[in-house]
């Protein structure tokens, strides 16, 4: 076996070798032989003669010789190959036609392919990962789906879930790093000691936290990524013991991680304990989670999903006996889930990903299937060449394996094109966003891919060579040797194929253009919902007030004053405020009010609603609707007024008949006494907070910001002009009034929504582009295949124009043939249209699966595109000579 | 120059390996040899000696490296591998044991059947 492979290695690597030395030795032997006959006396050239003469054909010889060495199927298949790649130059647009088509089906399908590799089917990298699991808390009857954990439930369950062999906790935060001056927001993660356990993969210098560290005394250590630590220590191995600085606190590092750590999709460099107080961990925070809190933990080897689920169930049925709360959250149907991790966190993008797939496959199916058509044309017109070739002895294997390796040689050809198309691809896919999608950023062009086009590329030319195999043996030697143009039966069946491939290719495109339509019309339903304000010249941006400066609401709440009277002062503004979460941010924490008097009804579930917490004229920069009563002011947080704003959805929830205005509610869960309660003094329009697509009617309040204070503030600015213009004045005002504050993520309204569009607006492009492709490649389909049917019948035609046939007649017989293919194409098309329309129903927004409109608009391109196609074969038709197609031999 | 007889089938082979078992030749050289052992009885056709050479050294029975020739060219040289003497070696054996059978066949008179 080795030997076998040694002397197919030798072959392979050193053929040129081989040859060069094979025709040395023989010239060799001639000259040597020649000059031994001139020494015995012969003319020069007679003995030049007679030794070409007694050596034989040096030709043949070689070829002996180069059989003798064995593995003759690499001299044949060069053969064959050389045949092929002459056969491909000789039709050049052929050739170029298919290469295109190929490219662009291989190039569509790997860039998908990329981002479903990366973002679907690569594990997680940790070991075992398939063993990680997330856990959170949902109360589905109160319209939270997802609140993620507590640290109560954390420090109730480590430890105690048999099926889990770790567990433990995260929170993702941005915080202010460096010294005063140079500081930076970063992103940092904080988690509880075991982390890295429950990962798998711990620091590569120093060590993970640990117990001690998880209190606010004690917490003044961090752990880096390998990137922090190049960029900002120089990768210094003593970096262990030396200090950063994070929210003006001192931190000693006192780990790396390994280069490449990555935890999902998390930008952060930093890692710092999560630390609490006795008291965030008490039975009473046990529903505080806030979807600020995740978990997660490693099933034990042999564990399954459903114990550790049982296993929660069971813990937070007998935590629940002495809850004070249980009855609320049994009602809000509260139950803590455990999902594995991968799929949760691209469970949102996970559809849209396989409906792309699903499109481009389409795409590519009706590219082989074109393919398929044009290689059968053209075995068509070397039917004789072929019966010739076989009656002189070609064999049927010789006859198969020569169109494999021409299909072949197109589709790997086609795959190298398709790769590097592929590579332009997956950097489209990054300008449409998918960096931002989950693990988005791990889309990569890689070796894998490589092998994945290559095994594609072979895989096609099989599939292509098959029909083409097919077509040239059954054909009967006889028949075709004598039949003229046409091939008798033969003919027709070739005929029969090509129009089902058609009628295919039509069906294919259309449900691909009808599927980009739905799409399309879904986004447009997006696009069209109000976010419920006057998102236009609109800038807001997010400043963390963190530190020493800022301990208390009270320091806050000066500061957000003081912002937005200076604000107010600049020129190109016309109003300003300060929230603690603007809509669109990407954050959506739901939390309780309380109506005071309201009676919750029997069955009816406990509420989460949006809080919010605002300063200055949040209300008018935002360009919110009043609805009654008044809006907030920063007079409210600053005379402690108990009054609070909410909106229509929420008014309507609880006063359905009567004006909130005058009515009174607690922050909360619970109602307390009167003095503590916030009486309602204005009702807003409602506002998406989520996304345009959201279409819960959650429900609204708005604080003074003075009792829903957050160490993380947006500001928002109205402009007078373009918003975009005061992105300066904003960072100039923030740094006169502290040159330690920095404000971040500074973007306008219209742009965090159209943000929040992406994963709408993408996918519609992307399938708007495949079905364009697929539209082109039908055309070229059509075109082909009517072009060559007139071609076949050309004296037939010649005849009947001469025996009295008018043009149009010719014309609008083949125009006829077209429209036949169009139609029965249609009918499967509308079919298929409807199942996908089914299928796409989870990444639809109030678009039903079969939508009439689109259908229409979708069949009216398609008939127009192919009728076009089809108008130049069938013009040609009519304008056939009789004399010349007659007379043409 | 005396009679010459046509090559048995598969004794080219056989030959081949003899010749160079005694030095290393160039093909042209092994033409020679052959000849010159066989007192000029062996016609060789030319053509068939390299196929022949090409097979015997993928079968590793003789292996191949390029030097000077006699008159200063660069010439392939052939040299009998250890498998190729061991296989010289048993051909000459079999060749033997065939050539006294069909020769002790044909010296049989009428008075031994």
């Amino acid at each position: 076996m080795f030997k076998r492979f040694r002397s197919l290695f030798r072959v392979l690597t050193g053929r040129r070798d081989f040859e060069d030395g094979m025709t040395e030795e023989l010239r060799f032997h001639i000259q040597q032989y020649t000059e031994d006959l001139v020494r015995s006396g012969i003319s020069p050239e007679e003995a030049s003669r007679r030794a070409r003469m007694e050596f034989g054909g040096v030709n043949s010889v070689k070829g002996e010789c180069r059989e003798a060495r064995g593995l003759p199927l690499f001299d044949e298949l060069e053969r064959e190959l050389r045949y092929a790649v002459r056969l491909l130059r000789k039709s050049p647009g052929f050739t170029i036609t298919a290469l295109l088509t190929l490219a662009l089906c291989f190039g569509a399908n790997l860039t998908i392919f990329a981002a479903i590799d990366s973002i679907l089917l690569r594990p997680l990298p940790f070991p075992e990962a398939n063993r990680l699991v997330t856990i959170f808390n949902t109360y589905p009857k109160a319209g939270v789906d997802r609140d993620g954990s507590s640290l109560t439930n954390y420090y109730e369950r480590r430890g105690r879930i048999p099926a889990f062999s770790s567990l433990s906790i995260y929170r993702f935060r941005t915080a202010i790093v460096g010294e005063p001056g140079s500081t930076k927001r970063e992103q940092i993660t904080q988690i509880s000691p075991e982390f890295f356990t429950t990962l798998g993969v711990g620091p590569a210098i120093g060590r993970p936290f640990r117990e001690q560290e998880t209190t606010y005394k004690t917490d003044g250590v961090a752990i880096l990524t390998d990137a922090y630590w190049r960029q900002h220590f120089n990768a210094d191995p003593q970096v262990i013991g030396r200090q950063i600085r994070v929210d003006d606190f001192p931190k000693t590092v006192i780990g790396v991680l390994p280069p490449g750590f990555r935890f999902l999709s998390s930008e952060s460099e930093l890692y710092l304990p999560l630390s609490s107080r006795p008291e965030d961990r008490a039975p009473s925070q046990r529903h505080s989670g806030g979807n600020v809190t995740q978990m997660i933990a490693r099933l034990k080897a042999g564990a399954t999903l459903s114990q550790a689920q049982s296993q929660i169930d069971a813990q937070n049925a007998t935590l629940e006996m002495d809850d004070p709360q249980a009855k609320m959250m049994a009602e809000a149907g509260f139950r803590s889930l455990v999902v594995p991790l991968h799929a949760d966190h691209v469970a949102a993008i996970r559809p849209v990903l396989l409906l792309l797939q699903a499109g481009v496959l389409a795409l590519l199916l009706i590219g082989a299937v074109n393919l398929a058509n044009l290689l059968l044309i053209r075995a068509s017109n070397r039917v004789k060449e072929l019966a010739v070739r076989q009656a002189l002895g070609a064999s049927r294997r010789y006859v198969i394996s020569e169109v494999i390796v021409e299909t072949t040689l197109l589709t790997l050809t086609g795959g190298v094109l398709g790769l590097a198309l592929g590579a332009g691809g997956i950097r489209l896919l990054a300008a449409l966003g998918a960096d931002r999608l989950p693990l988005g950023s791990h889309i990569a062009f890689d070796a894998r891919l490589a092998w994945v086009a290559l095994a594609a590329a072979i895989v096609m030319g099989l599939a292509l060579a098959a029909p083409i195999a097919w077509f040239n043996l059954r054909r009967d030697l006889g028949n075709s040797l004598q039949s003229e143009t046409r091939g008798g039966t033969t003919g027709r069946a070739a005929q029969a194929l090509r129009h089902t491939f058609i009628v295919a290719q039509i069906a294919l495109s259309f449900v691909l253009l009808a599927g980009a339509g739905l799409l399309g019309l879904s986004l447009k339903r997006a696009m069209a919902v109000s976010p419920g304000f006057r998102a236009d010249h609109v800038l807001t941006g997010q400043i963390s007030l963190v530190g020493k400066k800022y301990p208390a609401a009270s320091a806050g709440l000066a500061f957000t004053e003081r912002l937005v009277n200076e604000l107010r002062r600049q020129p190109g503004v016309s109003s300003a405020g300060v929230v603690n979460n603007v809509p669109f941010s990407g954050k959506s924490g739901k939390s309780a009010a309380t109506v005071k008097g309201y009676v919750i009804r029997p069955g009816e579930s406990p509420r989460g609603h949006y809080s919010y917490g605002v300063a200055g004229d949040y209300f008018h920069a935002m360009g919110f609707s009043l609805r009654e009563g008044r809006f907030l002011t920063g007079a409210d947080s600053r005379r402690r007024e108990r009054v609070c704003v909410v909106d229509e959805d929420f008014a309507r929830y609880y006063w359905p008949h009567t004006s909130p205005l005058g009515h009174l509610l607690f922050q909360g869960s619970a109602a307390g006494p009167d003095s503590e309660a916030f009486t309602v003094v204005g009702v807003v329009g409602s506002t998406k907070q989520a996304g345009l697509t959201d279409d819960a009617a959650q429900g609204a309040v708005y604080y003074p910001y003075i009792y829903r204070p957050d160490s993380n503030i947006f500001v928002a600015v109205r402009a007078s002009a373009r918003s975009e213009s005061l992105r300066l004045t904003l960072q100039k005002v923030v740094r006169q009034l502290d040159p330690e504050l920095a404000v971040n993520d500074i973007q306008s309204m219209d742009d965090r929504i159209a943000a929040s569009l992406v994963t709408r607006r993408s996918p519609a492009l992307l399938a708007a582009l495949f079905s364009g492709i697929a539209l082109l490649l039908t055309a070229i389909g059509t075109y082909g295949v009517l072009s060559y049917a007139v071609a076949q019948r050309r004296r037939e035609i010649g005849v009947r124009m001469a025996l009295g046939a008018r043009p149009e007649q010719i014309r609008s017989q083949f125009f006829a043939i077209a429209l036949r293919l169009l139609s029965i194409g249609m009918i499967a098309g509308v079919f298929g249209a409807w199942l996908t329309g089914h299928a796409m129903q989870a990444v639809l927004f109030h678009v039903p699966a079969f939508d009439v409109a689109t259908l229409a608009l979708a069949a009216g391109i398609m008939g127009a595109v192919s009728l076009v196609a089809s108008l130049l074969p069938c013009h040609r038709a009519a304008r056939i000579s009789p004399m010349e197609a007659i007379a043409d031999r | 120059m005396g009679k010459t007889a046509d090559l048995l089938p598969g004794t080219l082979d056989m030959l081949i390996l003899k010749a160079v078992s005694l030095k290393p030749l160039h093909g042209y050289g092994v033409l020679l040899r052959i000849q010159q052992i066989s007192g000029d009885a062996l016609e060789i056709p030319q053509g068939s000696l390299y196929p022949a050479l090409y097979r015997l050294e993928h079968q590793d029975l003789i292996s191949s490296e390029w030097g000077q020739s006699e008159n200063n060219r660069r010439a392939k040289y052939y040299t009998l591998t250890a498998a190729g003497r061991r296989r010289l070696r048993e051909e000459t054996a079999g060749w033997n044991r065939l050539a006294s059978a069909i020769a002790a066949a044909l010296n049989t008179t009428s008075g031994e059947v």
